[in-house]
Order: C-alpha cells, then structure tokens, then sequence
C-alpha cells in the first residue's frame, strides 16, 4: 500500500474561495496567519494601516433591510494571474509569479521598499514594514523557525504559507515522490467555520474547484484573482459587481 | 544579470534597454574622452594660449572689450568681438579708412612716445631694425603698478603667446600677469633701471602689429583708459582723484594705498 | 542684496567673485545663508531619524504608500525640466535668447535632480539596495527606466554644469581647466541631445509610472504600444512648466539681488515657449481627461463621477487643474509682449501651481481613492519629518545657488 512513486511534478494553480456566508469575523484567521509568519506585535503608535496586514476581514452592513445585517469578507493577496500588477512594476524583480505553483512570491531580501507595488495592488494586500519588528522579552519562543523575519524596509504580503507547502514537498520527497499532494494555510486551518476552502483550480477534484459558482473582486479589471469568493446573498454578488466605494467599516490584526 | 543565474533569462527587451543605456554612457565617456584628448592637442600644438586667452577675454567686462575704434569715435560704443585681433578683422580696414587722425594732447601727463607700438594690457613694443623688438611696461601701467616688489620674467628662449602671460609682477600680496603684445621668441631680459624689460624676436607674420596701436590713436586710447582708471578708483571707498587736469602720480598705489588695487590693477592689465 | 546697514560690507572672498560683478558683502551674505543652513539642518536631522529607525517617522502607511516626498519629487522633476528643454532650444533650435539663462536654468535641473535623488533614498526601505535596479533590472516595468535615466542625466547635469565651475575666477588659473572647459563647451550640443533624449524617457515614465496601475482606475489611462496617455502629458508638462519656472526664479534672483540680470526680451521669449507648450498640453489633457472619464474607465468598471463625490476632492479639482492653472496661464503667457513683463510671474506661478497640482492628483488623490467597493476614502496629512526633509532639501538648493550666483557668472548679460 505504498504510495505509487511521482517522477514529475505537474504546475499547481492554488488558490482559495472564501464563504462569505459562513465568515463570522471572529479573526481567528488573521491571528493564525500572524503567528505562522513571525507578525511581531504593533508598536503602541501602530494602527490598522502601519501594522502589518497580510490578512484582513471587512465587515460589510447589508444596505438592503431583508438578510443579515452584515457580511464579513476575509482580503489577502489575490495572487493575480494575469498582469499581475505587483510582477509588472517592481523595478528588481523581487516579485515573480512562480509557474510551478501559480503562488506570487515576493523577495524581502531583494526588495528596496520603494513601494511601488503596494500602490499597484488593486486589493491593498501588501503591508511595508515601517519599522524594525520588535518582540517583547519572551515571545521569541513563540516563533515560527520556518518562516524568516523580515528586517524594516521592505514589503510583505500572504504567499500562501509557502513553508507549509515547502514542508509538504519535504516530506512526500522522503516518501520518494514529488507530488506534495495537499497542504493546508495557516488561515484554511484556523478557521472555525471552514469558511476558508483552498485548493489547486487545476485540480477538478480540489476544494474550490468544487466550490460552485464564484465571483471575483473587480474582476474588471482583468487580473484574473485565484481568490474567488461565494455568497448566497444577491446584496453581495450585487456590490462585486461594481467597482468605486462606499464607506464602510474595516478590521484587521493591526 | 547574467543568464541562468537566479533564473535569469535574457529577453530582446533587455537587449534593447541596456543597448540604449550603455549606448548613452558610451557617448558620454566618448565626450569626455575628445574634450580631454583636444585638450591635450591643444598644448601640443600650442593652441591653449589663445583659447586660454579668448576665454578670459568673453569673462573681461563691456568696458575692456571696446573696439580700438570707438576711442578715435568713429565707432563709437562698439565692442570687438574677437579678442582684439585686428588681423583677422574685415571691419577694421573699414573704420580705419574713414577716421580721421588728429594728434591730440594727451593729459595727466602721461607719456606716449611715438615709435612705439602700444597693446591693450599696457605694454608698448619698439621694433628694431634687426627684427627683433623690445617690449616695455607702458605710462599708465608703470604708473598703476608703482614699484613692484617682485618680478617674473619669462627664460631666455621660452615662447610667448600674443595676449598670453609675459611676465608677472607682484606687490602687497597681489600679482598682476602683464599680457604679451606679440607672438614671438625672448632674447635677453632688460637689466634693472631699463626701460624695457624684454628682448624679444616676433614671430614671422603677415602683419605681426596690427593689432597694436600707435600715434594718435594711442593717445586717444591712453585718455579713456585714464578715465576707466579713475572711474574704477572713484567706485571705491577711496574716492574720486584727480578732477582738475593737473597729472598722474608716479606712483599711485603709495599715494593712494586705501584703493582697492587688488581689484583695480586686475582692472586696469586686463586679468579676468 | 539691498545693504543692511549695520552690516558691515567688506567683501573678504573678493578674490572668488568674478571681477566687475557687484556682489553684497560677505558678512550680509553670510546672513543670508545662515537661516537656510537651519533648515538644512533640520532637515538632515529629520532624514537621519528615518534612516535610524525606519519610515514609521512619516504618516505613510499600507494604504498611503507615497505621500508628500514622492509628489513633491514628481514636481520638482518637471520643474528641472526646464534645463533640458532650454538645451534642445538654445543648441538645437538656436534660440540665442536662452544663452542669457542657460546656465541658471541647467544649475537649477541639477539642484532639482540632486535633491529628488536625496529625497528618494530617505523614502525608500532599505537605501543601500538602490544599486540592485541596475543589476536585475525589471524592463516591464516604468521605475526601472525612471531609474536608468534619472542616473544618467545627473551624470549630464553635472557635465553639463562643470563649464562654469571651471571658469571660477580662481579655479580658471589652471590653464587645462580653462581649454578643457572650451573644447566641452564645443561639445555641448552632444551633451544637450544625451540630455533631451534621456528628459524625454524620464519625464515620461514618471507619467507612465500611473497610467499603467491598472489597479487604480483614477489613474490608469489608454495605452499607445507600451506608453500610457500619462507619459506623453508628463513630457509635454515638463517641456511647458520648465521656461515658466526658469522665468519665475529669475525673476526671484533679481528682486533678491536687486540687479537687472536679463534682458526683457529673454522673459517674453521663456513666456511664449511656456505659453504654446502649456497651450498644446491643456488641450491633448483635454482630450484625454474625456477619454478616460467616458471609456477607460467605466471599462474596468468604475463610474467616474464617483470619483469626485469625496470632499474636498470634488469635481473643482478638475476644472482647477486645467482651467485655473491651465487654460489661463496660458492664454496670458501667449500675450507676452503684449502685457507688461513685470505681470508674467503671475501666470509662470499658476503654470507651475498647475503641474504641481497634477503631480498632486495622481499621486495623493489616486491614492485616497477606494477601489474596493466595501473600502472607504482615505486621508493623509504628511508629518514634520516629511515637511523638514523636503525644507532641507529646498535649502539646499538655496544654498549651493546662492554660492554659485555669487562666485561664478550665472547670468552673462548681468548688469
């Protein structure tokens, strides 16, 4: 009953699709993803939008007085498929769309912090390190020895917990085959409701291959996001379908 | 950079980028590089003197570019335009046609003796049968300078450029560089209580003094640059002298020391 | 200088100030500088800290990525402009007038250049990586070519400039220097195409460097081959606001100077150039502005109008930009010589208000926009240290000016 031994590894498309429906806001996610990549803790002078945020949930109210009151949508990295816009302009070439793994990585070692990036991302989802991470006496133990720090100065944002998948492709290499099979994100793993559903779309058999019908965050413009979204609710397909803004209330880890 | 490092791949964009960028920082070294080889060519040749002095000449104020013309007044106001080079110059045989020479008188007691051939940075040349001439610092100048505690005179046998430093003198501090008024050889240097300091064998020209100025046309020229001096003197704290016609001091710089001649003397000799 | 009375004024550095160039004492110029030192100053101290400890010094954040130094960079860019573009006039096209301000004007593309540079190794993260963008260099992208060009033409600049260093009163004693400085000047005209030819690139990859952000519909525009609309305004921006600022700081160095620097005819001549370039941009922004409010950008879905529902970014902010400080301008700038000279400086500082204010509106006001139909509009007000690095660097311009005006002939038709 061994594993039947893979000599080639096919390219993976991951990516996720997000229940709004099941989505409660608790932030387990957020927190989780902070612990798996070595967030440290916001200065007091910190807010929402100097504090690192690789993940964040919006909280939409309903503006239809019919359903819920309010809908929760988790934001990370869309990893944007094509043009992706962060590859296009970063001037060194420290973001790169992997092929293997359709995972948009980013190079904190390469990277200068100029910033361009993050005003090229329609989805906000990358974070500057504004400051040196600071942890307080103690809480190294609570570090993650497979996920590097990064110094001040440069961007971050989610890559999908690429250690996780490392390990994965670790271990199936020790069992003698090159496929990684299945990994699970910080994120997928906390969440209570398993409102999180993250897959390979090239996988006819994957979570979000078999997630229904899905929409995308302006998909107008053309990026083409592996993170699709699903909602049973018509207000909020209605809003996905429209770009621009409303004011609205926004939580994050910060 | 390079191919296959880093996964790396070289793409006909990149070809086209750096070309252009090292196409530009080629033409720049490529400029540097000819402005400092004809830099070089230039002192080979012997050319820097007179870039050297057409440069100083562009930076000398309005009033010490005034063509040779304007003092007679037959072109009155005008400024040469080619750094007192009389030879080359369609419109000097022009001007000169028309003026009329009266010998005027000239004031403050200055002397210009005629058989002698006087250049804008106050040196007078005598030429000599022999061809060889010598080369003396003018009225106005000996005047302006006074007494010099120090000075350099060019080595028997180095090369002197037409408006190039021929000799320096130096006094309080400041150093004036005395303009050659010819191109030519020095002979023999003028021994002390001499009127004239160098010997020297002009170089073979078609009209190696036209450029310089004589008879009438001298004094004219020595009266408005009496006055420049004394409009320069007047700009100073020192105030105006001489306003009555009565003559020049021997030596202005022991009668006035409180002038500015660190500025003046410059002013007066033609140094930028 | 107007003489301050109980300042002595000995000039004690006569002997660097071009002979028969009247310039104030030394111990008023001193005077003059000493408050621009201050500044300078604060403005090193302000940098050191962000260097020291990070950008959290700044009131940047995730979502406000550029603030106050990178739209002030974008406008001084296009301010320095004008040593490029009085290059192509004066070599090329063989405008005499402009030899009157050359030299000034390519100080002033340098002092310009020097400190966006300055300012861009504060703003950046990690300064010392500056060097990566020239070894893996990103050829999609619009920065990479920004950086490219932007390095080489302060090599130009500089090049460019050491002629009239070179005939200092003191350093043209050196003879080499003084026929080195002549056979570069002959070669000049090489020197101001290199120049022109990396303007052109840089000015409009700055531009380009918003049209492309197709995440951001309030700047995104249509494309000609790789060239978003963008790049082509930004040069023709630059090329209309360089000869109205070269205008406008002349005329400030001589009302401080208190001395006649050019002649009349040079400020009518800026004035015209100035006045058909900003013609031709006001127009083909126009042009573009309607294209994008009615295609590009309802194509990737967003209602443009939305766009100026947000106070104080409302609809004025257009018709501000390309009326006020657009058409206006303008339109009095073609009359010069017509209306009195002294008048000119009005519409070279709306001009330059007006690319100011462009600069503006694509980088701050792009960045206050939401995209996300659940997000909302953001605000930004930039900290001391944000304010003190760009003073210092305004000092620093000041003062290398003000040294150069006294000790080397800046302007050859001074009087």
């Amino acid at each position: 009953m061994s594993t039947p031994t893979v000599r080639t590894r096919n390219p993976r498309r991951y990516g996720m699709v997000i229940d709004i429906d099941r989505c409660t806001g608790c932030g387990a996610c957020i927190v989780a993803c902070a612990a798996e990549n070595n967030v440290a803790p916001g200065a007091s002078r910190d807010n929402d939008r100097t504090s690192i945020s690789l993940l964040r949930v919006f909280t939409i109210p309903n503006p239809e007085p019919v359903g819920r009151r309010a809908a929760f949508v988790p934001l990370m990295c869309m990893q944007c498929e094509r043009d992706t816009p962060c590859v296009a302009v970063c001037p060194q070439q420290a973001v790169e769309l992997d092929p293997m793994t359709g995972i948009v990585e980013q190079m904190p070692q390469r990277c200068l912090g100029c910033r361009y990036c993050m005003t090229a991302c329609p989805y906000h989802a990358r974070s500057f390190n504004w400051a040196d991470p600071h942890w307080p006496s103690g809480m190294e133990a609570t570090l993650n020895p497979t996920v590097a720090p990064r110094m001040r100065g440069v961007v971050e944002k989610c890559d999908f917990c690429q250690s996780r998948m490392h390990a994965a492709q670790d271990r199936a290499a020790a069992n003698g085959s090159l496929d990684p099979g299945q990994y699970t994100p910080a994120c997928v793993e906390a969440c209570p409701t398993q409102a999180i559903l993250f897959g390979d779309w090239d996988d006819p058999a994957s979570p979000v291959s078999t997630a229904g019908d899905t929409f995308a965050w302006l998909e107008g413009l053309g990026t083409k996001p592996k993170v699709r979204y699903r909602s049973r609710q018509p207000w909020v397909g209605a809003m996905a379908n429209r770009g621009g803004a409303a004011p609205r209330k926004e939580e994050s880890n910060g | 950079m390079f191919p296959g490092v880093d996964g790396f791949h070289w793409s006909p964009v990149h070809i086209v980028f750096l070309t252009a960028f090292g196409a530009v920082l080629t033409v720049l070294l490529i400029t540097l590089a000819m402005a400092a080889l004809r830099t070089w060519r230039d002192f080979r040749n012997g050319c820097a003197a007179s870039i050297v002095w057409h440069s100083d000449f562009e930076d000398l104020p309005r009033s010490e570019r005034l063509c040779r013309h304007a003092f007679e007044g037959s072109a009155p106001g005008r400024v040469c335009d080619r750094g007192f080079d009389c030879r080359a110059c369609e419109t000097h045989p022009k001007l000169t046609a028309i003026e009329t020479r009266h010998p005027a008188p000239l004031t403050a007691g200055l002397h210009y003796p005629e058989g002698r051939l006087y250049h804008r940075g106050h040196t007078w040349v005598e030429p000599q049968p022999d061809g060889t001439a010598f080369i003396g610092l003018d009225d106005l100048g000996a005047r302006v300078f006074g007494a010099p505690e120090r000075v350099e005179l060019p080595a028997a046998g180095s090369l002197l450029a037409v408006n190039g430093p021929a000799w320096r003198m130096a006094r309080n501090g400041s150093e004036v560089i005395v303009r050659s008024p010819v191109d030519g050889e020095v002979l023999a240097h003028g021994a002390p209580g001499c009127d004239w300091l160098l010997l020297v064998k002009p170089a073979v020209s078609s009209a190696p003094f036209r450029h310089l100025l004589s008879g009438a046309e001298a004094g004219a020229w020595a009266r408005a640059e009496t006055d420049r001096l004394l409009l320069l003197l007047s700009a100073s704290p020192a105030g105006a002298a001489l306003a009555d016609g009565g003559a020049l001091m021997p030596d202005l710089r022991q009668a006035m020391p409180d002038a500015p001649w660190d500025e003046v003397a410059p002013a007066m000799f033609l140094n930028v | 200088m107007a003489d301050i009375p109980w300042v002595p004024a000995a000039m004690f550095d006569r002997k660097f100030v071009p002979r028969g160039a009247a310039r104030c004492g030394t111990a008023q110029f001193s005077l003059w500088l000493t408050p621009w030192f201050f500044l300078l100053g604060l403005g090193l101290w302000a940098g050191y800290l962000c260097l020291r400890d990070g950008l959290y010094h700044t009131n940047m954040d995730n979502r406000f990525a550029f603030g106050l130094w990178i739209f002030l960079d974008l406008a001084i860019i296009a301010f320095g402009g004008g040593a490029f573009f009085s290059g192509v006039l004066l070599y090329f096209l063989k405008l005499k007038e402009l030899s009157a301000v050359i030299r000034s004007a390519v100080l002033i593309g340098f002092l310009c250049y020097s400190g966006a540079v300055t300012v861009l190794m504060v703003d950046v993260g990690q300064p010392l990586r500056a060097w990566f963008t020239f070894w893996h260099p990103n050829t999609h992208s619009m920065l990479t070519e920004v950086t490219f060009c932007i390095t080489c033409y302060l090599v130009v600049l500089s090049i460019e400039y050491l002629p009239v260093l070179l005939r200092n009163r003191q350093i043209r004693k050196i003879p080499s220097f003084l026929v080195f400085e002549w056979e570069l000047h002959k070669l000049m005209p090489v020197l101001a195409g290199i120049g022109a030819f990396l303007s052109f690139f840089h000015q409009g990859s700055l531009g380009g460097l918003y049209g492309v952000l197709r995440g951001r519909p309030f700047a995104f525009r249509e494309s000609f081959g790789i060239w978003p609309t963008t790049f082509f305004l930004f040069i023709l921006s630059a090329m209309a606001v360089g000869p109205s600022f070269i205008l406008l700081t002349t005329r400030l160095v001589e009302w401080i100077s208190k001395r006649t620097l050019v002649l009349e005819s040079v400020y009518v001549k800026l004035a015209r150039i100035s006045g058909w370039m900003l013609t031709f941009y006001v127009l083909l922004k126009s042009v573009d502005t309607m294209v994008w409010l009615n295609s590009t950008s309802r194509r990737g879905g967003f209602l443009p109008w939305e766009y100026y529902s947000w106070e104080p970014f409302g609809v004025w902010i257009l018709f501000v930009e390309i009326g006020v400080f657009g058409f206006l301008p303008a339109v009095w700038l073609l009359r010069a010589g017509r209306v009195p000279t002294r008048s000119l400086v009005v519409p070279a500082l709306l001009a330059c208000a007006g690319i100011a204010l462009n600069r503006y509106v694509l980088t701050v006001q792009t960045l206050a926009l939401a995209t996300l139909p659940f997000d909302e509009f953001l605000s930004y007000t930039p900290s001391w240290q944000e304010v003190a690095v760009f003073g210092g660097v305004a000092a620093y311009g000041v003062i290398v000016y003000s040294i150069l005006y006294r000790y080397t002939k800046l302007f050859p038709q001074e009087r």
